[in-house]
C-alpha cells in the first residue's frame, strides 16, 4: 500500500501505482476540492501542488507522487485564507466555481515563485486551465490582486524585522 | 417518450392558486407557500408531507432561504435570498441559501414546474420572493408590536432588528423567534394586497452584496452532484457506442473485465424512456477499477438507422427541407411575402448555417442513485428536476412520486443539465448490484454523449421596394427540435397556419421588433437531424442561431441599399403597432452602444471594423434588449483579432450589479467562443470531437477586451445570462465585412472562410 503524504499528512492508500493520484483523492480520500474535467490534461480542474509544482493530478500516478510533498486546495492554507483565496472572493470570481481549485492551485504556484507577474506571464502561466463560465478576465485581476497583497506583506514583514 | 410528464401552466403567476402561511415551530418561523390541494398532482410525491418552504428563520436569526432554482453559477440561491432579505428587512449577513430537493411545493411559481432555464428565473421570482419576505416582515412586526405594546405602524424594521424609535424598544428578529410569537398568516387575497416596497426604498435590491455561494468556491467545500459520497457507494462507469444515438448491443464478452480487482458487474442498460442507446455499465468498487474494467469490455453493437450519417448528411437534408413549399409550420406570417415580392424593385437571398456545438459543462455528467426502502433517492445537479425525477422513474420502472432527487450545486449547466440521461446508467447499475451507485462520465462520454445545439440551416429572403426599404422578409429556420424531444405539450407553440404546435426554442428571436410590414418565419424539423443528434437547449438556445441570420441579413441589406448598418436599424425600430416599446428600448441600447464604442466617429486604419447587432433574446416576452458593437482587425490571411466588444443591455432593474455583468461578460465570451473557436461534427453517426484538445472553448489568452453596460431604467427585471451571447457572432461577421469586405454566413467564422471573402 503506497504512502502519500498530503497536505502535511502521511497516508495509506489503498490503490494501484498506475491510478491517476486525482482519484485516490477525490474518491478514496474523499477530499473533493479537486476537480476531475477531462481526464487528459487539458483542463487543468484537477491541479495540485507536487513539491509545490503545479501537476495535472489526472495525468500524475501515485507511484510518480509517493515520497513527494502533496498539495490540494483543502491544504493551500489553514483557513482558506491564501491571498489569492481572499482574492478571490473581494473580486467575486466564481461562477459555478468547478474549475477554480484548479484556477486557484496553478495561480499559486505562480505566485510563490514570482509575485510580481505581468499580465502577459498570468496568461501564459494560466491559459491551461479551462473556465466554461468564462471568468477569466476576473482570475487575472485577482491574481494581480493577491500578488500586490503578498508584495505589500512581505515588505511589511521585512520592515518589520531589523537585520 | 415522457408523454406522462405534464407542466400545469405557463401563464403568468396566479397567486391566488396558492395560499401563503406563516407560523411557528419550535424550531423556528418557517414561511412558504403551500399549494392548493390537486395543484401539483400531476407531478406529486405526496410521501413527503413536509410543510412547503421558500425560508426559515432559526431562534438564532439566521434566515435560510431554500432555492427552487437549480444554480449553476448564476447566482440565482444568492439572488433569491437578496430579493427575499430587501422585504423581510433582514441583514444580509443573515442570509444563507439551501438547494431545494424535487418536491413539487418548490415548483416555480409562474412555470409550475423545477426548471430553470430561459434566463427566467430572477424575473419570475421577483415578485413570489418579494410578497415572502413582505408577509414574513408584517409577520415578525405584529408580533414586536405585541410584544412591546406599541403600533404595529410606529416599528422600524432594518438589518434584522425590529425597533421603536420614540420608546427606544427594540427585538431582533431572533428574539421574535424564539418567543414564539410570530403566527400571523395571509390569505391569497392579503398576501396579493401587500403593498410592496418602491425602489427609492431598496436597501439591498441593486446592492452587489457578496454572493453566498462563492467562499466555498474558493476552499473546495462546495458539494458539486460529482462529489456525492454515500456509505457502501460503487462506481459505474459508462462505455458508450460509436454512434450518437440508434445503437443496440449485439453481446457483451466481460471475461477480461472480471479480471479486474473490485469489478462487481456489467450492466447492459435497458431504457425505455427513449433517453439512452446501446449505453453499457461497468460497476465496480472504485472508479478507477470500473474505468480499467470498461476499458476491457468487449461489446458487438448494431449501429442502427444513423450509423451514415455525417454533419454533409444533415445539411443537406436540411436544404431540401427548405425547398419544398408545404415543410414546416409558420411561426410569424404578418402581411402577404409573396405578393409583396412581387412588387419589390429588389429582392435579396442568404444562407445561414451553425455547426454543431457542445455544452461540455467542466464538471461532466453524473449522478449517484440509491434505493432505501420505497424510496429512490437520486443525487446530481440538474435544471429540470420535475422531468428528471420523472425519468429516473422510468429508468426503475416505479412511480415518479417515490422519486426523491437531491439537488446540489451544478458544475457548469448552460442547458445541459435539464436533460436525465445521466440517470439512466446510475439508477439501472443500482439496481443491478444492489447498492448504491454514482456514475461519472469521462470527458469523453459527454462530449459524444451531449443532448448538442443542433446544426442549423437558414435561408432569408428580402425584398426592397424602390427607396431601399424592406418591405418584406421570409426566414426559414431548419433544425432538430429540442423541445419537441422532451415530449411536453405545454412547452410547444401552436403555429399560427394551425398546422400543429411547433417548438418555439427553434425560432426565438426570428419575431424581431423591426417593423417589416410583410413577415413570415417557418419552423421547419429535420427529421433526420432530431433522431441523429438528439439534441438539447444551449445556452441562448434559438436566439443563437437565428439572430445570426437576421442580424447579419439586416447589415447586407443596409449595405445593399448604401445605408449605414446601425441608422438603418434604427429606422426599422420604428415601434410602430406590435412593436411599440419593445422596439424603442432596443433602439436605445444599440444607441448607447455605439456611443460606448465610438461607432462612426473616426476612421479606422486600413483592415479594421466595426460591426454592429442588437437582439432581443430570449423570447419577445421576456427580452434583455441587447446590443454590441465588434471592433475587429482583419489580417490578409484572413486571421481575426477580436480588438473589443462593447455590449450594452437593458436589464430593466438590477437587482445585483456585479453579477449581471459578471453573467453579461461571460454570456458575450460564449457568444464569442462559439462564433470562432467552437465546432462539432458528426460522421458514421457520431460525434467526432472528444475532449478539449478537438473541441476548444475560448481560453483565457484569447479573451479580447469587453466593456459591459448595463441599462436600469427601473422596468421589471429581465434575464441576463444568456441574451449577449446572440448578439456577438453577427456583430463580428458585421465587423469583419466593414473590415475587408468578407461576407461570413457559416459559424464558426475561420480564416479560410474570411480570406475566401476576401477574394470574392
Amino acid at each position: 500500500m503506497p504512502n502519500l503524504t498530503i497536505n502535511g499528512r502521511n497516508m495509506s492508500v489503498e490503490a494501484a501505482g498506475d491510478t491517476p493520484l486525482l482519484w485516490v483523492i477525490r474518491e478514496q480520500l474523499q477530499m473533493t476540492g479537486t476537480k476531475f474535467g477531462c481526464g487528459a490534461g487539458l483542463c487543468g480542474a484537477c491541479t495540485i501542488h507536487l513539491n509545490g509544482e503545479a501537476v495535472r493530478s489526472c495525468q500524475t500516478s501515485v507511484t510518480e507522487a509517493v515520497g513527494k510533498k502533496i498539495t490540494t486546495i483543502e491544504g493551500l492554507s489553514a483557513k482558506g485564507d491564501h491571498p489569492l483565496q481572499k482574492a478571490w472572493i473581494v473580486e467575486q470570481v466564481p461562477q459555478c466555481g468547478y474549475c477554480q481549485s484548479g484556477q486557484i492551485m496553478q495561480a499559486a504556484a505562480l505566485l510563490s515563485r514570482n509575485s510580481n507577474p505581468t499580465r502577459d506571464e498570468v496568461v501564459a502561466h494560466m491559459d491551461g486551465n479551462l473556465c466554461r463560465c468564462m471568468t477569466y478576465s476576473r482570475i487575472q485581476k485577482a491574481i494581480m490582486r493577491a500578488a500586490s497583497e503578498m508584495r505589500t506583506a512581505s515588505n511589511a514583514g521585512t520592515e518589520r524585522r531589523p537585520t | 417518450m415522457n408523454s406522462h410528464v405534464k407542466i400545469t401552466s405557463r401563464g403568468p403567476a396566479d397567486l391566488s392558486r396558492r395560499s401563503f402561511l406563516v407560523g411557528s415551530a419550535a424550531t423556528g418561523l418557517v414561511l412558504g407557500y403551500a399549494a392548493v390541494p390537486g395543484l401539483d398532482q400531476a407531478f406529486a410525491a405526496p410521501s413527503n408531507f413536509e410543510p412547503s418552504t421558500w425560508y426559515s428563520i432559526a431562534p438564532d436569526g439566521i434566515v435560510t432561504v431554500t432555492c427552487g432554482k437549480a444554480d449553476m453559477g448564476q447566482h440565482i440561491a444568492s439572488t433569491m435570498a437578496q430579493m427575499v432579505a430587501e422585504e423581510l428587512g433582514a441583514n444580509w449577513k443573515d442570509m444563507r441559501v439551501q438547494l431545494a430537493s424535487n418536491d413539487p411545493k418548490f415548483n416555480d411559481p409562474v412555470l409550475g414546474a423545477q426548471i430553470t432555464g430561459g434566463s427566467w428565473s430572477t424575473m419570475m421570482n421577483f415578485d413570489a420572493m418579494s410578497r415572502a419576505g413582505a408577509a414574513g416582515r408584517i409577520a415578525l412586526t405584529d408580533a414586536a408590536a405585541a410584544a412591546m405594546g406599541v403600533p404595529a405602524a410606529e416599528l422600524v424594521v432594518r438589518d434584522s432588528v425590529i425597533s421603536h424609535p420614540k420608546s427606544k424598544k427594540s427585538m431582533s428578529f431572533a428574539d421574535i423567534v424564539k418567543s414564539g410569537k410570530a403566527t400571523k398568516t395571509f390569505t391569497p387575497d392579503e398576501l396579493k394586497a401587500i403593498k410592496l416596497k418602491t425602489p427609492d426604498q431598496y436597501t439591498l435590491i441593486g446592492v452587489s452584496v457578496p454572493q453566498l455561494d462563492i467562499p466555498s468556491k474558493t476552499n473546495g467545500t462546495a458539494k458539486y452532484g460529482i462529489d456525492v459520497m454515500l456509505p457502501g457507494m460503487v462506481y459505474g462507469r459508462v462505455v458508450t457506442p460509436p454512434v450518437r444515438f440508434g445503437a443496440t448491443v449485439k453481446s457483451v464478452d466481460d471475461s477480461a473485465a472480471k479480471k479486474v480487482p473490485g469489478f462487481i458487474k456489467t450492466v447492459v442498460l435497458d431504457d425505455k424512456t427513449g433517453s439512452t442507446s446501446g449505453w453499457v455499465v461497468a460497476v465496480a468498487n472504485n472508479y478507477a477499477s470500473a474505468k480499467k474494467a470498461a476499458d476491457a469490455l468487449n461489446i458487438a453493437y448494431d449501429n442502427g438507422p444513423n450509423a451514415k450519417l455525417s454533419s454533409e448528411s444533415l445539411l443537406s437534408e436540411a436544404k431540401r427541407l427548405q425547398a419544398l413549399d408545404d415543410s414546416g409550420q409558420f411561426f410569424v406570417k404578418d402581411g402577404d411575402t409573396a405578393a409583396a415580392f412581387g412588387t419589390a424593385t429588389k429582392v435579396m437571398e442568404a444562407e445561414y448555417t451553425t455547426n454543431i456545438n457542445i455544452h461540455a459543462p467542466l464538471e461532466p455528467m453524473n449522478a449517484a442513485a440509491e434505493f432505501k426502502g420505497d424510496i429512490l433517492h437520486i443525487y446530481s445537479g440538474n435544471q429540470f428536476a420535475t422531468r428528471t425525477g420523472q425519468i429516473a422513474a422510468g429508468a426503475a420502472g416505479i412511480d415518479p412520486k417515490y422519486v426523491v432527487m437531491h439537488q446540489m450545486w451544478l458544475g457548469g449547466g448552460f442547458g445541459r443539465r435539464l436533460d436525465a440521461d445521466m440517470m439512466i446508467p446510475a439508477v439501472q447499475a443500482a439496481k443491478a448490484v444492489g447498492k448504491p451507485v454514482k456514475i461519472i462520465y469521462s470527458r469523453e462520454n459527454d462530449m459524444t454523449m451531449d443532448y448538442s445545439r443542433p446544426l442549423t440551416y437558414q435561408k432569408v429572403k428580402a425584398g426592397l421596394d424602390a427607396d431601399g426599404k424592406l418591405i418584406a422578409l421570409n426566414h426559414d429556420v431548419v433544425s432538430a427540435w429540442p423541445t419537441a424531444r422532451w415530449g411536453i405539450p405545454d412547452f410547444l407553440t401552436p403555429s399560427v397556419d394551425k398546422k400543429g404546435p411547433l417548438d418555439s426554442f427553434t425560432v426565438n428571436g426570428a419575431d424581431f421588433f423591426y417593423t417589416v410590414p410583410n413577415h413570415q418565419v417557418r419552423a421547419i424539423k429535420n427529421e433526420m437531424a432530431h433522431n441523429a443528434t438528439p439534441s438539447g437547449q444551449l445556452r441562448s438556445v434559438a436566439p443563437g442561431w437565428t439572430f445570426w441570420a437576421v442580424e447579419s441579413m439586416i447589415d447586407e441589406i443596409a449595405h445593399a441599399s448604401g445605408k449605414d448598418p446601425a441608422l438603418f436599424r434604427i429606422e426599422l425600430l420604428d415601434g410602430k403597432g406590435k412593436n411599440d416599446g419593445g422596439a424603442q428600448r432596443l433602439r436605445n441600447t444599440l444607441l448607447a452602444a455605439m456611443g460606448l464604442a465610438g461607432y462612426g466617429t473616426g476612421k479606422l486604419p486600413k483592415g479594421e471594423g466595426m460591426g454592429v447587432a442588437c437582439v432581443s433574446s430570449q423570447e419577445r416576452a421576456s427580452a434583455s434588449w441587447t446590443a454590441c458593437v465588434a471592433h475587429v482587425a482583419v489580417a490578409p490571411s484572413g486571421e481575426v483579432k477580436v480588438k473589443k466588444l462593447t455590449v450594452a443591455t437593458d436589464v430593466g432593474m438590477q437587482v445585483h450589479p456585479d453579477n449581471i455583468r459578471a453573467q453579461v461578460e461571460g454570456a458575450a465570451l460564449w457568444g464569442l467562443s462559439l462564433a470562432m473557436y467552437e465546432k462539432a461534427t458528426l460522421k458514421d453517426g457520431g460525434i467526432e470531437q472528444t475532449n478539449f484538445d478537438t473541441y476548444t472553448p475560448l481560453r483565457m489568452s484569447q479573451m479580447p477586451e469587453v466593456a459591459v453596460n448595463v441599462i436600469a431604467n427601473g422596468d421589471k427585471p429581465t434575464g441576463v445570462g444568456e441574451p449577449a451571447v446572440t448578439v456577438i457572432a453577427p456583430a463580428l461577421g458585421n465587423a469583419i465585412f466593414n473590415a475587408c469586405g468578407a461576407r461570413l454566413r457559416a459559424l464558426p467564422i475561420t480564416a479560410e472562410a474570411v480570406k475566401a471573402g476576401m477574394k470574392a
